[in-house]
């Protein structure tokens, strides 16, 4: 018999994103991302031993996150095992050849992994000046790209995003030189991508979702699998782990499981 | 070389400055001492650039109506919301937003501090729309040594740059601390520099510095001496930053009525100020 353990949306999600990580691989993230900082480290400390991951402006490699905090600049981010310059954390991202996972988001977020952090509507006169995309154009040239978002909803997830800021797969010829979204983790679910048409595809539910639900909430239809699984909860350790790292709560303040 | 804020703002940030840089990145290390002395004085800017991730110096300056455009990839305050009048201006077409991304900026400082005419992209970067919602600042060229297309970018040469560092000796050699962020590299590209300092640096101190966490004096234009002036946002290795005074900015400038009654709660009105 299994003891239920309660955990939050957050810690779910955080849980799902460490377990797309591979040992020795280099990740990266920007601005708010608390929950992809919590995510490696978490894996660091599991199933990906060697993990590197950038945090954000702050040029931190691999911090320890001791406690994690909210700003993706702040200074206790610098508790790290190696520091770069924001300059040379640029130059890295351009180079194509060693970001093997970005983490991305968006305002707005499309069946093919389009992330939209500027402007919703007509780009003069948006209905929603969104705060623009940092270094969301370069996950075009990342190994891959794991997309989390804290809301799922008809506004967040669109046929199209009015503005590309991360590209996704290209509808039309062409390709990306990286290896584009691999999979996108919301409150509700999991979608990865169609091999041959690149679009989304429900991967898995979290526990207690239907897929009513999922459906209701998401702007466009994706590709249903053969077989719809759920997502694995978090277990006794991952969550002890990230409770240990979050002692202020950041992962829980959304709603309890 | 050492200035009161005021007298650097009066002096050296001439009304209708063509491109300013403002230094920091997200709510940490905004020169905001520097920035107050801007909105006080009501000194409108041509055009602003921001670091790759901006927060309350662009907000205050583009709600107080003191810049037509704005070149910027990010203007937000990460988990505590968006920019309520940077969103209040762009929606309304009150500024004109000049789309850049990280890479533009960086690469663009590059080439001012450089002397570069222009800076070509790593490919990949034409798929976002960032280089199509700008077509002053980016075109496509052909690569000379491949054939293949390439996305280049103009050179950013501010005209002034407001930057914060932790602290400077009598010649104006300046360093930083923690992370340094940007803006070692807008003083680089920048023809004026206005550096805001936390305190004067000690014997020695700067020497000891490695040469990265360092400005010489002969980039520095100006010292400006304000300790805690990076408040509200942090100031790395001396104050994190006052998150209840960042919310309650957040909060009342929701309204243009109520940037005004931040203004004036907080000394920026520009009523009873001689210039």
């Amino acid at each position: 018999m299994s003891v239920t353990v309660e955990y939050s949306t957050g810690e779910l999600m955080a849980a799902v994103m460490a377990r797309q990580l591979r040992p020795g691989e280099v990740a990266i993230m920007g601005a708010v991302s608390a929950l992809p900082q919590a995510a490696c480290r978490l894996a660091q400390l599991t199933t990906a031993p060697g993990l590197w991951f950038i945090a954000g402006g702050s040029g931190a490699v691999n911090p320890h996150l001791e406690p994690l905090v909210a700003s993706s600049c702040d200074e206790r981010l610098l508790n790290a095992d190696a520091v770069m310059t924001l300059p040379d954390v640029i130059l890295v991202e351009g180079r194509g050849d060693l970001i093997d996972v970005f983490f991305a988001g968006g305002l707005q977020i499309d069946i093919r992994g389009n992330c939209n952090l500027g402007p919703v509507g007509s780009w003069s006169h948006p209905t929603l000046r969104g705060p623009g995309g940092v270094g969301l154009p370069f996950v075009a040239r990342a190994g891959r790209v794991v997309i989390y978002s804290m809301s799922h909803d008809r506004r967040t997830f669109v046929e199209h995003v009015d503005f590309v800021s991360g590209p996704g797969f290209p509808a039309g010829p062409g390709g990306l030189p990286g290896g584009g979204p691999s999979l996108m983790v919301t409150p509700l679910c999991t979608m990865d991508f169609d091999p041959g048409t690149h679009l989304a595809r429900l991967a898995t539910l979290h526990p207690g979702v239907t897929l009513d639900q999922v459906q209701e909430a998401t702007g466009f239809a994706p590709i249903l699998p053969v077989k719809l699984e759920t997502t694995p909860a978090p277990t006794p350790e991952e969550l002890s782990i990230l409770r240990r790292l979050d002692p202020a709560g950041l992962l829980r303040s959304g709603a309890s499981r | 070389m050492f200035l009161s804020s005021a007298e650097a703002i009066e002096r050296l940030v001439p009304e209708g400055t063509g491109l300013l840089a403002v230094g920091g990145m997200h709510m940490h290390n905004n020169p905001m001492e520097l920035v107050r002395e801007l909105v006080l004085r009501r000194r409108g800017v041509r055009r602003l650039l921001t670091s790759p991730s901006a927060s309350l110096a662009a907000d205050l300056l583009i709600g107080a109506g003191l810049v037509d455009e704005v070149a910027t990839a990010y203007i937000g305050f990460e988990h505590l919301g968006l920019a309520p009048a940077y969103r209040r201006a762009a929606e309304s077409g009150a500024v004109t937003v000049l789309e850049l991304c990280e890479a533009a900026i960086v690469h663009g400082l590059f080439a001012g501090a450089g002397g570069l005419p222009f800076t070509a992209l790593p490919p990949g970067l034409e798929l976002s729309d960032v280089s199509t919602a700008n077509p002053e600042h980016f075109h496509t060229i052909t690569d000379p040594f491949t054939g293949e297309r390439v996305l280049v970018a103009a050179p950013l040469r501010p005209d002034v740059a407001l930057i914060h560092a932790l602290a400077a000796d009598e010649r104006g050699n300046v360093f930083f601390a923690g992370a340094h962020f940007t803006d070692r590299l807008m003083a680089m590209a920048a023809k004026t520099v206005i550096v805001q300092v936390e305190r004067m640096a000690k014997a020695g101190e700067i020497a000891a510095q490695r040469a990265e966490s360092v400005l010489p004096g002969f980039l520095v234009t100006a010292v400006v001496v304000a300790p805690r002036g990076c408040l509200p946002t942090a100031s790395h290795r001396a104050y994190g930053y006052d998150e209840p005074a960042l919310r309650s900015y957040l909060k009342l400038s929701r309204t243009e009525d109520g940037f005004a009654e931040y203004l004036q709660i907080n000394g920026m009105a520009a009523a009873g100020v001689t210039a």
